[in-house]
């Protein structure tokens, strides 16, 4: 086009002239808003993180409040004494770590990086439990993937089926360690051995209850339309494992012999996992990456200068905080 | 070169109302309605269809008249310097919200006759009284068919009893009557569609979702799948075939004898999975 | 790339090492933290993937107008199994990649990538953004993606077939290829979510003194608003593909119904929602429609104000609808869902909120109009490529209308009406857009200008070809064609439609190789363009007050601003416009600040 050619051709004199890198000025800004631009990104972060687990926590209860049962918090072996302890420890590292922004500020680096370490420990004592917690859950063959976990929605034939499989794969199991140990004691030994005592307790356990489970498959199998069918199975199931409605605890096979590891029923069980785990994982998640930049914080010296630093990390810290309290109402206590 | 880029301009408004005009004449039009509450639904698509096309012819045509108008070429004059007009802008603002605010309360009950008001729930709109209108039959999606499940006609047309008559794509109803069929899905999300009865509602898998509608005119019509359920999406095809109560019944009758006769084309339990 | 080309020539006076060379090639090219080369970064690599996005259109435009049939040439190589025939299944694969290159790796990425990165500095008078390394992470956070999107046509399988809605629990019986859509998407939320974070940073804190809020252009305000409506829709995504990657991978049951088993997903956990992915998705994907074209709206606002030599018309309601948008955009997402087996009683209150986010749109095509009322219009490329856009937009937006009546949409849902609605807002408006916004800002990115000839001649065609692929699909989908069927003609409602889907793909493949003029007059003019000034449109914004293009660091002066950007036709002064820069004739209030 005709114009901007001319246009260009008056304005290349000043263009070789000011093409000019080589006279870079330092701009200077009138800002927005009376903060650091650090400060501010982290604001904007930590809303993105807002929403993030705004997402999670919706599908949660979406999630929650649609499913027709939940379990109670101790059908899946949780506890609201340790989950409030955990939430302790998270608020004093909230404060331990103004503390050393505090110090920081105050250029006391040698204190700053003891509260600073202070945080690390209770961030990692949160962890900690986090760990202690989940081992619990998988200790009881609760969690959310494959290959299948114990947890069964209804006590159905086929959760009657997956109980017999284990007992058996139990039995053999026992049997072959018994005549191996046939094979290796001489007889007298034999009876007094403890571990042949014990093994054959656990025999006995495993023969009398697929006896009783038989007893159960059969009465359900046999004749659907008769009303025995639910009972039978709910009481198999109510052996392995009450369900506690009355929040009072009453212990089941599964309690009382903690190898048995049988399948358990747990209406909303999975689905239960299935979030337990999304929300409490990707917490745990944000806990590490806090944890991690403290313990690069470690070498640095940290003054004034450092300051705003350390109350930017603060503030990702008292998010992850916040967000714990969220969690842990929705997931202890109601 | 204005003038020749303006009458460009000039020509969206032209062929797009032209083209909208010739599509009927060559069938590129809405298919038959046969269904009793299409009526309203195509109503609705043809007063919005003039509302927004005479937005459109107005919009565009302004727009045409002023690049025709005011191209910079053969007239040096100077513009119109101004910034808005506060009240241009009131104008501007009210008119539409006006306008958008008629058309979303005007159809509001076009759309609750279709998808609120469900003759299974009855009168009483509550489910499971004694008024309510039992399932005409029961549509399963699965890749890539549709599974329909009729009631016999012995059990008073309860279904899930064991005179229950299975078939697969060809749906049969009887004309001038209420239909109520539960829409379920075997796997995968899939969408009954019924051209023709400007009927479509979304299969889902742990759903049951009612659909209802009342056939004016017997036919066999097209039965598609509107959602993306697989490789095989673009064949899971139906026949939809509208007749008379006494056809519909002879019908129903003889699928029930083949059925009888040949047990084996029972489909397993698995399509209705609670 | 010259401004740098510029950059190492000042630096090749010393003697220096090769390795020393490779490096600085390195750090200015490939890993820089400058805003120009990281955006002009973005721009290439969206553009290679808009040619690739184009092509898989072909493909569904070949299968749709001749289902079945061999490809020439390319068939036997592509698919020798089918014997040059696309499968049903690799259909699938083609709308469901041609909608993510298009939405992902190119419409986003262009808009906030290229030109965000490019505009945001210069327009508000800083140096650079506020945070220049981030900014080069969110460049390089997109090659994973690359790869992942890129690979995913290779690993058994093939690529994702879901749709770009990929709604489980289809998604979740596909393989590997759904897995590297669902972190290749990850990793370009992760990229615009540093992006959105950053822009917004710079554009609060680093504006040039006297650039006030309300004297930024309108384009930064687009800028600035879609970075909000990222920072806030789109973790709610990268949430929901986390969900569905544990479905898929770990056994999860999110979205996965009681007792539901199919293909390979078989998984007894449940009691999951379908309908919740829906939710999930369309709460992010429904602002994201308007993260595809708030910014192509201020782009043309600018372009149009200075082709009109005219004051933008109402630039304060422009503020303000664009804002309203992006509100009313995330109370709007259920009308994606009206017949997905969502409670009825919600797809009335989706409805009435859908309609009112007409409204917006409504005051600002008015105000375009208003814009080019009375004014002295220059019908350069640019101009030509942004009327184009509210005109297509005019179409792209009443469509909408159509589709937020719910009765309406029982009938029309799924079916062509939404493609082309879709189409004429993202291919007829923001890609017409970019490409004005590419012609007009292409002398300050490479200091050169386009041709101007061969850019009409490109408008020209692209503007006919397509208005006759997509206006065609509203008559289809009249008739009920719906969309994502390999071979709708076996239906007897739809059977007589194929002459018009000929006709359709005829003109794609018109579309498709006018860009070619497109291609070359873009390289070319690289080198053989006539050398552009600081300001070859005679426009206000600070950008053209810079070097063209501009060095390191931008400003070879201290930029104040005195104005808003749309003085055009200002009888303040005998110049037809009036530079943001420019201060007040006689009564200076403040001594100039040395410039050129
Ligand atoms: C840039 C992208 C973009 C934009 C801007 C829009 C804008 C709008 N969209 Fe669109 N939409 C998409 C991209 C976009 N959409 C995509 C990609 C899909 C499909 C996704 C998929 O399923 O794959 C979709 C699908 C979609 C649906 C779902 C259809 C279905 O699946 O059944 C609906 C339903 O309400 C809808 C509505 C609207 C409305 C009301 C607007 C409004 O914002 C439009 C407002 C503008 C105007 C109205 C025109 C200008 C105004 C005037 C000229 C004033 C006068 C007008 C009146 C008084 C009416 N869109
Ligand atoms: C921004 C978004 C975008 C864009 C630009 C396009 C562009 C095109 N689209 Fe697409 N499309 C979608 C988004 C888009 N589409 C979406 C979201 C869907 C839904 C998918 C689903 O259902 O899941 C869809 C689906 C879709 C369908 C329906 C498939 C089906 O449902 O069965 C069809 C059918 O015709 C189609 C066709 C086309 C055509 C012909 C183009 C043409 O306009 C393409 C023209 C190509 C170009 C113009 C590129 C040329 C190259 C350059 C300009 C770069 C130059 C290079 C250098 C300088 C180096 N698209
Ligand atoms: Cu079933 Cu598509
Ligand atoms: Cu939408």
């Amino acid at each position: 086009m005709v114009e901007a050619l001319t246009h260009a051709a008056a304005h290349s004199g000043a263009d070789h002239a000011g093409n000019g890198h080589a006279s870079h000025v330092s701009l200077q800004y009138h800002p927005g808003l009376p903060i650091p631009n650090g400060k501010l990104i982290v604001w904007l972060f930590l809303s993105t993180e807002i929403m993030f687990f705004a997402g999670l926590i919706g599908t949660y209860i979406v999630l929650r409040f649609g499913a027709p049962t939940w379990p109670m918090p101790h059908e899946v072996h949780l506890s609201e004494p340790i989950g409030a302890f955990n939430t302790f420890v998270l608020i004093c590292s909230s404060v331990t770590i103004v503390l050393a922004l505090e110090a920081a500020r105050a250029s006391q680096s040698t204190s700053a990086k003891g509260w600073l370490l202070a945080t690390l420990a209770l961030g990692s004592v949160f962890l900690g439990v986090k760990m202690y917690e989940y081992n619990a859950k998988f200790a009881h063959g609760i969690y959310p993937w494959r290959p299948h976990s114990l947890i069964y929605e209804k006590a159905d034939l086929n959760y009657a089926a997956a109980v017999r499989l284990r007992l058996e794969a139990l039995k053999s199991q026992f049997d072959a360690e018994d005549s191996s140990l046939k094979a290796a004691l001489d007889p007298e030994a034999l009876e007094t051995d403890s571990r042949v005592v014990t093994l054959r307790e656990k025999l006995a356990v495993v023969d009398d209850e697929i006896a009783y489970e038989k007893k159960a498959e059969i009465t359900a199998a046999t004749d659907p339309l008769n009303a025995e069918r639910h009972v039978a199975l709910e009481d198999l199931a109510d052996r392995i494992m009450p369900l506690v409605h009355d929040g009072g605890e009453e212990h089941g096979l599964n309690d009382a012999h903690e190898w048995l590891r049988l399948p358990i029923r747990i209406p909303g069980g999975n689905m239960w996992a299935s979030t337990y785990f999304l929300l409490t994982g990707f917490h745990a998640l944000h806990v590490l990456i806090g944890l991690i930049v403290f313990t690069l914080m470690i070498p640095m010296t940290l003054d004034v200068a450092r300051a705003g630093f350390v109350e930017n990390i603060g503030l990702y810290w008292h998010f992850v905080d916040l967000v714990w309290i969220f969690l842990f109402p929705l997931l202890y206590l109601f | 070169m204005g003038k020749f880029w303006s009458l460009l301009f000039l020509l969206v408004p032209v062929l797009g109302v032209a083209s909208f005009v010739v599509a009927p004449w060559y069938k590129f039009w809405l298919p038959l309605d046969i269904s009793e509450h299409g009526h309203t639904i195509d109503h609705l698509f043809y007063f919005i269809l003039w509302l927004t096309g005479v937005v459109f012819v107005i919009t565009e045509c302004v727009l045409f008249w002023f690049l025709w108008r005011y191209d910079s070429k053969g007239r040096a004059h100077p513009v119109q310097y101004t910034h808005g007009s506060h009240s241009l802008e009131i104008v501007w603002t009210i008119v539409p919200s006006a306008v958008l605010l008629f058309i979303a309360i005007y159809q509001m009950n076009a759309w609750a006759d279709s998808k609120i008001h469900n003759p299974g729930a009855g009168p009483d709109g509550i489910i499971g009284t004694a008024d309510d209108m039992l399932p005409t039959l029961e549509v399963t999606g699965r890749q890539f068919e549709w599974r329909l499940r009729y009631p016999g006609l012995k059990a008073q047309g309860k279904l899930g009893d064991a005179d229950d008559i299975f078939v697969v794509n060809d749906l049969h109803i009887p004309v001038n009557e209420e239909i109520l069929i539960e829409l379920k899905s075997a796997d995968v999300l899939h969408s009954f569609f019924l051209p023709n009865m400007r009927v479509k509602q979304d299969a889902v898998p742990g759903m049951k979702i009612p659909v209802w509608f009342r056939a004016t005119q017997t036919g066999t019509y097209d039965l598609v799948c509107a959602e993306l359920c697989g490789w095989g999406h673009y064949k899971m095809k139906g026949r939809l075939t509208v007749e008379s109560r006494d056809d519909f019944n002879h019908w129903l009758e003889q699928k029930y004898r083949e059925q009888t006769a040949t047990k084996d084309s029972q489909p397993t339990e698995k399509g209705d999975s609670e | 790339m010259s401004s740098t080309t510029a950059d190492s020539h000042a630096h090749e006076h010393a003697p220096a090492a090769g390795r020393a060379q490779i490096g600085k090639f390195l750090s200015t090219y490939v890993f820089s933290r400058d805003h120009k080369i990281i955006g002009i970064q973005f721009l290439f690599s969206t553009l290679i993937w808009f040619l690739i996005g184009g092509l898989l259109a072909l493909g569904i435009r070949w299968q749709l107008a001749w289902p079945w049939a061999e490809m020439p040439v390319i068939g036997k190589m592509l698919f020798s199994a089918e014997g040059g025939q696309i499968s049903p299944e690799f259909y699938t694969v083609l709308f469901t990649m041609h909608a993510t290159v298009m939405i992902f790796f190119v419409i986003i990425p262009i808009l906030a990538g290229a030109f965000g990165n490019f505009l945001i500095p210069l327009m508000i008078g800083a140096e650079d953004m506020a945070f220049p390394t981030l900014n080069m992470l969110s460049y390089w956070f997109m090659w994973p993606a690359f790869f992942a999107m890129g690979s995913s046509f290779f690993v058994a399988g093939g690529a994702a077939k879901s749709g770009w809605t990929s709604y489980p629990p289809l998604s979740l019986t596909d393989l590997n290829g759904q897995t590297l859509w669902l972190i290749g998407l990850t990793f370009v939320g992760v990229s615009s979510m540093m992006g959105s974070i950053n822009y917004m940073t710079t554009i609060i804190q680093m504006r040039a003194p006297g650039m006030t809020m309300f004297r930024l252009p309108m384009t930064i305000w687009a800028m600035f608003i879609t970075a909000i409506l990222q920072a806030f829709a789109l973790p709610v995504l990268t949430a929901a593909g986390f969900m569905q990657l544990l479905d898929r991978l770990l056994g999860t049951g999110f979205f996965i119904p009681p007792g539901w088993t199919a293909g390979n997903a078989a998984m007894a956990s449940g009691g999951g929602q379908p309908l919740l992915w829906q939710h999930l998705f369309w709460f992010y994907s429904h602002p994201a429609v308007y993260i595809m074209i708030l910014p192509a709206m201020g782009m043309v606002s600018d372009i149009i104000s200075c082709f009109a030599r005219k004051p933008l018309f109402g630039y304060k309601p422009m503020v303000y609808s664009i804002a309203g948008i992006a509100g009313l955009g995330f109370i709007v997402w259920g009308h994606h869902m009206f017949i997905s087996g969502m409670n009825p009683a919600l797809g009335m209150t989706f409805m009435v909120s859908t309609m009112m986010i007409a409204l917006p749109s409504a005051i600002k095509t008015f105000n375009w109009l208003g814009t080019v009322w009375g004014g002295n219009i220059r019908f350069t490329t640019a101009m030509l490529f942004a009327l184009s856009f509210v005109s297509m937009f005019i179409i792209g937006g009443l469509s909408g209308i159509f589709m937020a009546a719910t009765p309406v949409d029982i009938f029309i849902h799924d079916t062509y009406f939404i493609v082309a609605h879709f189409h004429y807002v993202l291919f007829s408006g923001t890609a017409m857009g970019v490409f004005g916004a590419i012609y007009f800002w292409y002398p300050k990115m490479f200091g050169r200008l386009m041709n101007e000839k061969w850019g009409k001649v490109h408008f020209f065609f692209t503007f006919i070809f397509l208005n006759g692929t997509f206006f065609t699909m509203h008559i289809l989908g009249a008739v009920g064609f719906p969309r994502r069927l390999a071979d709708p003609y076996h239906y007897q409602t739809f059977a007589h439609l194929q002459s018009l889907n000929i006709f359709m793909t005829w003109c794609a493949i018109g579309m498709v190789s006018v860009q070619s003029i497109f291609a070359l007059n873009f390289i070319l003019s690289l080198f053989l363009g006539p050398k552009a000034g600081r300001n070859p449109w005679h426009a206000n914004g600070l950008e053209w007050q810079a070097p063209s293009p501009p060095g390191h660091g931008n400003f070879d002066f201290q930029p104040v601003v005195y104005r808003g950007p749309y003085e055009y036709g200002s009888p303040e002064v005998d110049t037809d416009y009036y530079p943001q820069t420019q201060p007040v004739p006689e009564k200076e209030l403040i001594p100039a600040p040395a410039a050129h």
